[in-house]
Protein backbone atom coordinates (compact mmCIF):
# COMPACT_ATOMS: atom_id res chain seq x y z
CA UNK A 1 0.00 0.00 0.00
CA UNK A 2 1.53 3.17 -0.88
CA UNK A 3 2.48 5.61 1.56
CA UNK A 4 0.63 8.84 1.94
CA UNK A 5 3.42 11.33 1.74
CA UNK A 6 3.41 14.10 4.36
CA UNK A 7 3.11 17.34 4.68
CA UNK A 8 7.06 18.12 5.27
CA UNK A 9 7.76 15.72 2.32
CA UNK A 10 5.05 17.74 -0.22
CA UNK A 11 6.76 20.96 0.87
CA UNK A 12 10.04 19.52 0.07
CA UNK A 13 9.15 18.47 -3.45
CA UNK A 14 7.61 21.56 -4.27
CA UNK A 15 10.28 23.60 -2.81
CA UNK A 16 12.78 21.56 -5.08
CA UNK A 17 10.88 22.20 -8.23
CA UNK A 18 10.57 25.45 -7.82
CA UNK A 19 14.42 25.93 -7.19
CA UNK A 20 15.10 24.16 -10.39
CA UNK A 21 12.70 25.99 -12.45
CA UNK A 22 14.23 29.23 -11.15
CA UNK A 23 17.55 27.89 -11.98
CA UNK A 24 16.47 26.93 -15.81
CA UNK A 25 14.54 30.33 -16.35
CA UNK A 26 17.70 32.12 -15.22
CA UNK A 27 19.93 29.92 -17.12
CA UNK A 28 17.90 30.25 -19.74
CA UNK A 29 17.55 34.25 -20.22
CA UNK A 30 21.58 34.14 -19.94
CA UNK A 31 21.90 31.98 -22.95
CA UNK A 32 19.25 34.39 -24.47
CA UNK A 33 20.60 37.48 -23.22
CA UNK A 34 24.49 36.23 -24.23
CA UNK A 35 23.48 35.75 -27.81
CA UNK A 36 21.40 38.72 -28.13
CA UNK A 37 24.36 41.18 -26.66
CA UNK A 38 27.15 39.57 -28.32
CA UNK A 39 28.43 40.77 -31.82
CA UNK A 40 31.08 40.84 -34.13
CA UNK A 41 33.48 43.97 -34.64
CA UNK A 42 36.34 44.50 -36.50
CA UNK A 43 39.17 46.70 -34.85
CA UNK A 44 40.47 48.82 -37.23
CA UNK A 45 44.06 48.78 -34.84
CA UNK A 46 44.64 45.44 -36.36
CA UNK A 47 43.00 45.50 -39.92
CA UNK A 48 46.18 45.71 -42.33
CA UNK A 49 43.74 48.16 -44.54
CA UNK A 50 43.61 50.50 -41.26
CA UNK A 51 46.80 49.62 -38.99
CA UNK A 52 49.37 52.79 -38.93
CA UNK A 53 52.37 51.81 -40.15
CA UNK A 54 51.96 48.98 -42.62
CA UNK A 55 52.46 51.15 -45.67
CA UNK A 56 53.36 49.73 -49.04
CA UNK A 57 51.34 46.56 -49.16
CA UNK A 58 48.34 45.11 -50.51
CA UNK A 59 45.12 46.06 -49.94
CA UNK A 60 42.84 42.75 -48.20
CA UNK A 61 39.47 42.36 -49.46
CA UNK A 62 38.59 39.35 -47.35
CA UNK A 63 35.71 41.43 -45.91
CA UNK A 64 33.84 42.01 -49.12
CA UNK A 65 34.82 38.73 -50.20
CA UNK A 66 34.37 36.00 -47.08
CA UNK A 67 30.70 36.95 -45.90
CA UNK A 68 28.05 34.24 -46.23
CA UNK A 69 25.98 37.52 -46.95
CA UNK A 70 25.75 38.37 -51.18
CA UNK A 71 26.52 41.80 -50.25
CA UNK A 72 29.17 41.70 -47.10
CA UNK A 73 28.11 43.39 -44.10
CA UNK A 74 31.30 45.00 -43.48
CA UNK A 75 30.93 48.65 -44.85
CA UNK A 76 33.47 51.59 -45.09
CA UNK A 77 32.38 54.45 -42.83
CA UNK A 78 34.12 57.98 -42.83
CA UNK A 79 34.34 59.89 -40.20
CA UNK A 80 33.61 63.58 -40.62
CA UNK A 81 35.20 64.71 -37.87
CA UNK A 82 38.27 63.44 -39.08
CA UNK A 83 38.11 63.82 -42.78
CA UNK A 84 40.33 66.65 -44.35
CA UNK A 85 37.44 67.45 -47.14
CA UNK A 86 40.48 67.63 -49.58
CA UNK A 87 40.36 68.49 -53.40
CA UNK A 88 42.23 65.38 -54.05
CA UNK A 89 40.73 63.06 -52.17
CA UNK A 90 43.02 59.36 -52.56
CA UNK A 91 40.30 57.44 -51.34
CA UNK A 92 38.03 58.75 -54.17
CA UNK A 93 40.36 59.26 -57.03
CA UNK A 94 42.53 57.07 -57.73
CA UNK A 95 45.26 59.02 -57.62
CA UNK A 96 48.05 57.74 -59.63
CA UNK A 97 45.65 57.72 -62.75
CA UNK A 98 46.47 59.93 -65.66
CA UNK A 99 45.42 63.51 -65.09
CA UNK A 100 41.93 64.55 -67.35
CA UNK A 101 41.59 67.91 -68.85
CA UNK A 102 39.81 69.50 -65.50
CA UNK A 103 43.52 68.39 -63.80
CA UNK A 104 41.63 65.82 -61.60
CA UNK A 105 42.63 61.98 -61.46
CA UNK A 106 40.73 60.44 -64.64
CA UNK A 107 39.87 57.46 -62.20
CA UNK A 108 38.01 56.88 -59.40
CA UNK A 109 39.50 54.05 -56.78
CA UNK A 110 35.59 52.89 -55.86
CA UNK A 111 35.13 49.99 -58.12
CA UNK A 112 31.58 49.92 -56.82
CA UNK A 113 31.30 53.69 -56.94
CA UNK A 114 30.05 53.96 -53.68
CA UNK A 115 31.84 57.16 -52.84
CA UNK A 116 30.04 60.52 -53.55
CA UNK A 117 32.08 63.62 -53.44
CA UNK A 118 30.33 67.25 -53.73
CA UNK A 119 31.88 70.66 -53.07
CA UNK A 120 30.44 71.85 -49.66
CA UNK A 121 29.13 75.84 -48.66
CA UNK A 122 29.79 78.51 -50.93
CA UNK A 123 31.40 77.31 -54.11
CA UNK A 124 34.47 78.75 -55.87
CA UNK A 125 33.48 78.37 -59.83
CA UNK A 126 36.43 79.39 -61.06
CA UNK A 127 38.79 77.46 -58.69
CA UNK A 128 37.29 74.11 -57.63
CA UNK A 129 40.62 73.90 -55.56
CA UNK A 130 39.35 76.77 -53.51
CA UNK A 131 36.65 74.35 -52.18
CA UNK A 132 35.94 72.42 -49.60
CA UNK A 133 34.88 68.79 -50.29
CA UNK A 134 32.17 66.56 -48.62
CA UNK A 135 32.67 62.84 -49.33
CA UNK A 136 29.95 60.16 -48.20
CA UNK A 137 29.58 56.41 -48.62
CA UNK A 138 26.71 54.96 -50.27
CA UNK A 139 26.39 52.26 -48.02
CA UNK A 140 23.85 50.08 -50.35
CA UNK A 141 27.20 49.78 -52.98
CA UNK A 142 29.43 49.48 -50.71
CA UNK A 143 30.58 46.15 -49.63
CA UNK A 144 33.61 46.41 -47.62
CA UNK A 145 36.61 46.17 -50.04
CA UNK A 146 38.51 48.52 -47.79
CA UNK A 147 40.50 49.86 -50.56
CA UNK A 148 39.09 53.07 -50.23
CA UNK A 149 40.17 52.89 -46.34
CA UNK A 150 43.57 51.80 -47.20
CA UNK A 151 44.00 54.89 -49.33
CA UNK A 152 43.10 57.94 -46.67
CA UNK A 153 45.15 55.72 -44.45
CA UNK A 154 47.98 58.15 -42.58
CA UNK A 155 50.72 59.47 -43.92
CA UNK A 156 48.71 59.47 -47.28
CA UNK A 157 45.23 60.77 -45.89
CA UNK A 158 43.87 61.42 -42.49
CA UNK A 159 42.70 57.54 -41.58
CA UNK A 160 39.08 59.03 -41.48
CA UNK A 161 37.91 55.86 -43.17
CA UNK A 162 37.23 52.89 -41.53
CA UNK A 163 35.67 48.98 -42.20
CA UNK A 164 33.02 48.18 -39.23
CA UNK A 165 30.54 45.72 -38.83
CA UNK A 166 26.90 46.60 -39.98
CA UNK A 167 25.05 44.66 -37.08
CA UNK A 168 21.56 45.54 -39.32
CA UNK A 169 23.25 43.62 -41.88
CA UNK A 170 25.26 41.16 -39.90
CA UNK A 171 23.73 37.31 -39.53
CA UNK A 172 25.65 37.25 -35.90
CA UNK A 173 26.81 33.89 -37.42
CA UNK A 174 28.72 31.47 -34.21
CA UNK A 175 32.03 31.37 -36.01
CA UNK A 176 32.06 34.43 -38.46
CA UNK A 177 33.74 33.83 -41.69
CA UNK A 178 35.59 36.54 -42.03
CA UNK A 179 36.87 36.40 -39.13
CA UNK A 180 38.12 33.13 -39.32
CA UNK A 181 40.04 34.25 -42.83
CA UNK A 182 40.84 37.38 -41.59
CA UNK A 183 45.08 37.31 -41.96
CA UNK A 184 45.24 39.79 -38.95
CA UNK A 185 42.70 38.74 -36.02
CA UNK A 186 41.21 41.62 -36.38
CA UNK A 187 37.73 40.55 -35.81
CA UNK A 188 36.05 39.83 -32.32
CA UNK A 189 32.93 38.74 -30.59
CA UNK A 190 32.19 41.59 -28.60
CA UNK A 191 29.53 42.67 -25.99
CA UNK A 192 27.52 45.28 -28.37
CA UNK A 193 25.15 46.13 -25.46
CA UNK A 194 26.82 46.98 -21.47
CA UNK A 195 26.47 44.03 -19.47
CA UNK B 1 72.06 68.60 -61.02
CA UNK B 2 72.11 64.73 -58.28
CA UNK B 3 72.33 64.99 -54.95
CA UNK B 4 73.47 61.97 -52.93
CA UNK B 5 73.55 61.60 -49.04
CA UNK B 6 76.88 62.30 -47.44
CA UNK B 7 75.64 62.24 -43.93
CA UNK B 8 73.22 61.19 -41.40
CA UNK B 9 72.55 62.98 -38.07
CA UNK B 10 70.95 62.05 -34.97
CA UNK B 11 68.23 59.37 -34.49
CA UNK B 12 66.17 57.20 -32.36
CA UNK B 13 67.13 56.58 -29.07
CA UNK B 14 67.71 57.59 -25.69
CA UNK B 15 71.50 59.21 -26.04
CA UNK B 16 72.26 63.01 -25.79
CA UNK B 17 72.18 62.98 -29.59
CA UNK B 18 69.03 61.13 -30.43
CA UNK B 19 65.07 61.78 -30.12
CA UNK B 20 63.24 60.05 -28.44
CA UNK B 21 59.23 60.18 -29.85
CA UNK B 22 59.59 62.95 -32.37
CA UNK B 23 61.70 65.24 -34.20
CA UNK B 24 59.69 68.18 -36.03
CA UNK B 25 61.96 70.75 -36.67
CA UNK B 26 65.18 71.92 -37.88
CA UNK B 27 67.32 75.20 -39.24
CA UNK B 28 71.03 76.46 -40.22
CA UNK B 29 72.77 78.64 -38.10
CA UNK B 30 76.06 80.29 -38.06
CA UNK B 31 78.84 78.03 -39.29
CA UNK B 32 76.21 75.75 -40.52
CA UNK B 33 75.39 73.96 -37.62
CA UNK B 34 72.20 72.37 -37.06
CA UNK B 35 69.56 73.32 -34.95
CA UNK B 36 66.88 70.10 -34.07
CA UNK B 37 63.60 70.39 -32.11
CA UNK B 38 61.76 67.80 -31.21
CA UNK B 39 60.82 65.93 -28.02
CA UNK B 40 60.84 69.19 -25.88
CA UNK B 41 64.68 69.44 -26.49
CA UNK B 42 66.50 71.54 -28.63
CA UNK B 43 69.54 70.29 -29.77
CA UNK B 44 72.83 71.90 -32.18
CA UNK B 45 75.18 69.77 -33.90
CA UNK B 46 77.87 70.78 -35.90
CA UNK B 47 78.63 70.73 -39.37
CA UNK B 48 79.95 67.10 -39.72
CA UNK B 49 76.98 65.72 -37.10
CA UNK B 50 78.64 66.29 -33.36
CA UNK B 51 76.56 67.36 -30.59
CA UNK B 52 77.70 70.51 -29.61
CA UNK B 53 74.92 71.60 -26.87
CA UNK B 54 71.77 70.47 -26.27
CA UNK B 55 68.56 72.27 -23.82
CA UNK B 56 64.81 71.92 -22.32
CA UNK B 57 62.50 73.89 -24.38
CA UNK B 58 58.86 74.69 -22.42
CA UNK B 59 56.82 72.49 -24.09
CA UNK B 60 57.22 69.97 -27.53
CA UNK B 61 58.79 71.87 -30.08
CA UNK B 62 57.36 72.40 -34.06
CA UNK B 63 59.83 74.46 -35.40
CA UNK B 64 63.32 76.34 -35.12
CA UNK B 65 64.70 79.21 -36.74
CA UNK B 66 67.63 81.14 -35.97
CA UNK B 67 67.45 85.26 -36.01
CA UNK B 68 69.96 88.26 -35.31
CA UNK B 69 72.38 87.70 -33.11
CA UNK B 70 72.03 83.65 -33.32
CA UNK B 71 68.82 83.96 -31.42
CA UNK B 72 66.87 80.61 -31.64
CA UNK B 73 63.04 80.68 -31.85
CA UNK B 74 61.40 77.85 -30.83
CA UNK B 75 57.78 77.29 -31.96
CA UNK B 76 55.79 75.51 -29.84
CA UNK B 77 51.63 75.19 -28.57
CA UNK B 78 50.39 78.41 -27.86
CA UNK B 79 53.49 80.08 -27.46
CA UNK B 80 56.71 80.36 -29.23
CA UNK B 81 60.56 80.59 -26.96
CA UNK B 82 63.33 82.76 -27.84
CA UNK B 83 66.90 81.47 -26.49
CA UNK B 84 69.89 82.90 -26.94
CA UNK B 85 72.75 80.72 -28.74
CA UNK B 86 73.85 79.35 -25.06
CA UNK B 87 70.53 78.16 -24.78
CA UNK B 88 69.66 80.77 -22.26
CA UNK B 89 65.29 81.68 -22.58
CA UNK B 90 65.36 85.17 -23.34
CA UNK B 91 61.98 85.63 -23.58
CA UNK B 92 58.37 83.87 -25.02
CA UNK B 93 55.32 85.39 -26.62
CA UNK B 94 52.31 83.41 -25.36
CA UNK B 95 49.33 84.31 -26.98
CA UNK B 96 46.62 81.04 -27.36
CA UNK B 97 44.78 82.71 -30.47
CA UNK B 98 47.54 84.15 -32.40
CA UNK B 99 49.89 81.37 -31.74
CA UNK B 100 47.50 78.40 -31.83
CA UNK B 101 50.41 76.33 -32.55
CA UNK B 102 53.64 77.54 -34.32
CA UNK B 103 54.67 75.27 -37.09
CA UNK B 104 57.43 77.92 -38.84
CA UNK B 105 59.14 81.00 -38.36
CA UNK B 106 61.06 83.28 -40.40
CA UNK B 107 62.46 87.25 -40.54
CA UNK B 108 62.58 90.06 -42.31
CA UNK B 109 64.47 92.75 -41.29
CA UNK B 110 61.37 94.60 -40.07
CA UNK B 111 59.34 91.49 -38.72
CA UNK B 112 58.35 88.44 -37.57
CA UNK B 113 56.84 85.86 -39.01
CA UNK B 114 54.66 82.89 -37.57
CA UNK B 115 53.05 80.37 -39.04
CA UNK B 116 49.85 79.27 -37.26
CA UNK B 117 48.78 75.99 -38.00
CA UNK B 118 45.27 75.92 -35.80
CA UNK B 119 44.15 79.28 -37.68
CA UNK B 120 45.66 77.95 -41.22
CA UNK B 121 47.29 80.99 -41.50
CA UNK B 122 50.50 83.10 -41.18
CA UNK B 123 50.50 85.90 -38.13
CA UNK B 124 52.70 89.11 -39.31
CA UNK B 125 53.91 90.65 -35.85
CA UNK B 126 56.72 93.74 -35.47
CA UNK B 127 59.73 93.08 -34.19
CA UNK B 128 58.55 93.71 -30.72
CA UNK B 129 55.99 91.16 -30.81
CA UNK B 130 53.34 93.52 -31.54
CA UNK B 131 50.48 91.75 -34.01
CA UNK B 132 50.13 93.60 -37.66
CA UNK B 133 47.99 91.41 -39.62
CA UNK B 134 47.35 87.59 -40.88
CA UNK B 135 48.85 86.60 -44.48
CA UNK B 136 46.89 83.88 -46.78
CA UNK B 137 43.85 84.12 -44.27
CA UNK B 138 41.48 86.56 -46.97
CA UNK B 139 40.18 83.78 -48.94
CA UNK B 140 37.37 81.12 -49.44
CA UNK B 141 39.36 79.03 -47.54
CA UNK B 142 39.50 81.69 -44.39
CA UNK B 143 43.52 80.15 -44.71
CA UNK B 144 45.83 78.01 -46.18
CA UNK B 145 44.11 74.09 -47.08
CA UNK B 146 46.43 71.95 -44.55
CA UNK B 147 44.97 68.72 -44.21
CA UNK B 148 48.69 67.18 -42.95
CA UNK B 149 48.28 69.54 -40.03
CA UNK B 150 51.19 71.90 -40.49
CA UNK B 151 52.10 75.17 -42.20
CA UNK B 152 55.47 75.90 -43.42
CA UNK B 153 56.91 78.98 -45.28
CA UNK B 154 60.28 80.81 -46.53
CA UNK B 155 61.11 84.06 -46.90
CA UNK B 156 63.62 84.69 -49.62
CA UNK B 157 65.82 87.23 -50.37
CA UNK B 158 64.03 89.76 -51.75
CA UNK B 159 61.44 89.30 -48.60
CA UNK B 160 58.91 87.22 -51.25
CA UNK B 161 56.87 84.70 -48.58
CA UNK B 162 56.83 81.22 -50.48
CA UNK B 163 53.97 79.29 -48.43
CA UNK B 164 53.20 75.50 -49.08
CA UNK B 165 49.19 75.15 -49.53
CA UNK B 166 49.18 71.54 -49.68
CA UNK B 167 45.71 71.08 -49.89
CA UNK B 168 45.75 72.83 -53.38
CA UNK B 169 48.80 71.58 -53.81
CA UNK B 170 50.48 74.83 -54.38
CA UNK B 171 53.18 77.03 -53.45
CA UNK B 172 51.85 80.38 -52.82
CA UNK B 173 53.79 83.78 -53.12
CA UNK B 174 52.73 86.71 -50.82
CA UNK B 175 54.21 90.09 -49.88
CA UNK B 176 54.72 90.95 -46.13
CA UNK B 177 51.86 93.44 -46.12
CA UNK B 178 49.74 90.06 -47.23
CA UNK B 179 49.13 90.54 -51.12
CA UNK B 180 49.09 87.34 -52.95
CA UNK B 181 51.38 87.86 -55.65
CA UNK B 182 51.00 84.47 -57.51
CA UNK B 183 51.15 80.51 -57.20
CA UNK B 184 52.98 77.45 -59.21
CA UNK B 185 52.41 74.04 -58.86
CA UNK B 186 49.44 71.46 -59.53
CA UNK B 187 47.98 68.00 -58.67
CA UNK B 188 49.83 64.65 -60.10
CA UNK B 189 50.12 61.44 -59.37
CA UNK B 190 52.94 60.36 -61.42
CA UNK B 191 55.12 63.26 -62.83
CA UNK B 192 57.10 64.49 -59.78
CA UNK B 193 56.53 67.80 -62.13
CA UNK B 194 53.51 68.10 -59.72
CA UNK B 195 52.72 67.24 -56.25
CA UNK B 196 50.85 63.95 -55.53
CA UNK B 197 48.24 62.85 -52.94
CA UNK B 198 46.02 64.75 -51.13
CA UNK B 199 48.31 67.39 -49.56
CA UNK B 200 51.98 68.35 -51.31
CA UNK B 201 54.14 69.51 -50.48
CA UNK B 202 54.08 69.90 -46.92
CA UNK B 203 57.34 71.76 -46.54
CA UNK B 204 59.32 73.98 -47.71
CA UNK B 205 62.64 76.05 -47.54
CA UNK B 206 64.06 78.59 -50.04
CA UNK B 207 67.94 78.59 -50.79
CA UNK B 208 70.37 81.54 -51.47
CA UNK B 209 69.34 81.48 -55.42
CA UNK B 210 65.83 81.72 -54.45
CA UNK B 211 65.46 78.11 -55.28
CA UNK B 212 62.66 76.37 -53.52
CA UNK B 213 63.09 73.30 -52.02
CA UNK B 214 60.32 70.72 -50.86
CA UNK B 215 59.08 67.49 -49.20
CA UNK B 216 56.37 65.24 -49.78
CA UNK B 217 54.86 62.24 -48.26
CA UNK B 218 53.55 59.57 -49.28
CA UNK B 219 55.86 58.29 -50.86
CA UNK B 220 58.35 60.66 -48.94
CA UNK B 221 60.32 62.43 -51.42
CA UNK B 222 62.34 65.88 -51.38
CA UNK B 223 62.43 68.01 -54.64
CA UNK B 224 63.97 71.51 -55.86
CA UNK B 225 62.04 74.16 -58.08
CA UNK B 226 63.26 77.32 -59.75
CA UNK B 227 61.58 80.49 -58.74
CA UNK B 228 59.15 80.06 -61.79
CA UNK B 229 58.37 76.69 -60.56
CA UNK B 230 60.24 74.71 -63.02
CA UNK B 231 61.23 71.61 -61.49
CA UNK B 232 65.04 71.54 -61.45
CA UNK B 233 65.66 67.56 -59.75
CA UNK B 234 64.46 64.98 -57.20
CA UNK B 235 67.26 65.46 -54.27
CA UNK B 236 65.77 61.57 -52.99
CA UNK B 237 62.92 59.76 -52.30
CA UNK B 238 63.41 55.96 -51.53
CA UNK B 239 65.71 56.84 -48.67
CA UNK B 240 62.99 57.86 -46.23
CA UNK B 241 60.88 55.78 -44.23
CA UNK B 242 57.90 55.64 -46.03
CA UNK B 243 55.21 56.37 -43.65
CA UNK B 244 57.42 59.84 -43.04
CA UNK B 245 55.08 63.26 -42.96
CA UNK B 246 56.02 66.71 -42.48
CA UNK B 247 59.50 66.82 -42.71
CA UNK B 248 60.97 69.74 -42.12
CA UNK B 249 64.47 71.04 -44.19
CA UNK B 250 66.88 73.27 -44.14
CA UNK B 251 69.80 74.64 -46.71
CA UNK B 252 73.03 75.19 -45.46
CA UNK B 253 75.99 77.81 -47.50
CA UNK B 254 77.42 74.85 -49.38
CA UNK B 255 74.50 74.18 -50.51
CA UNK B 256 73.95 71.10 -48.80
CA UNK B 257 70.18 70.12 -47.72
CA UNK B 258 69.02 68.75 -44.53
CA UNK B 259 65.83 66.83 -44.31
CA UNK B 260 64.26 64.89 -41.43
CA UNK B 261 63.24 61.32 -41.62
CA UNK B 262 60.18 62.06 -38.75
CA UNK B 263 60.20 58.30 -38.23
CA UNK B 264 63.62 57.82 -37.78
CA UNK B 265 64.02 60.62 -36.04
CA UNK B 266 67.43 61.03 -38.02
CA UNK B 267 68.43 64.71 -40.25
CA UNK B 268 69.23 63.04 -43.49
CA UNK B 269 72.09 65.30 -45.60
CA UNK B 270 72.74 65.70 -49.06
CA UNK B 271 75.33 67.33 -51.45
CA UNK B 272 75.36 68.25 -54.83
CA UNK B 273 76.62 65.30 -56.34
CA UNK B 274 79.01 67.20 -58.01
CA UNK B 275 80.40 68.88 -55.67
CA UNK B 276 79.92 72.00 -53.74
CA UNK B 277 77.56 74.80 -54.63
CA UNK B 278 74.31 75.82 -56.12
CA UNK B 279 71.72 73.54 -57.79
CA UNK B 280 71.30 74.93 -61.02
CA UNK B 281 71.43 72.03 -63.56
Amino acid sequence: MKKKPTRREVLGHAARGATLLGLGGVGAALVTKTHKVMGWQLDPAKCVNSRLGATGVEVCELCSTECVEPLSAVRAVNEFSKCGRCYICPAYFNIKSAINEEGLPSEKLCPRDAIERKPIGWIDPYDPANNFYEYTIDETKCNGCGRCVMACKEPAGLSSIRLEVRYDACLDCNRCSIAIACPDDAYDLVPVEPA
Amino acid sequence: MEYRQVLTISGKGSGPEHFASTLRGIAIGGDDQLYAVGDSTLKVFDAQGKLLRHWRTGRPGYCVSVGDGGRVWVGEAEQLEIFDAAGKLVNSWRDPELLGLVTAIDFTPENVLVADARDRSIRRFDRKGKFLHNIGKDNRMKGFMIPNGILDFAVDGQGVIHATNPGKHRIEHYTSAGKLLGHFGRFDGIDPKGFPGCCNPTNLTVTAEDHIVVTEKAGPRAKIFDAEGELLTVVATEVFDPNCKNMDLAVDSQGRIYVVDTVRLAVFVFAPASGAGGVRP
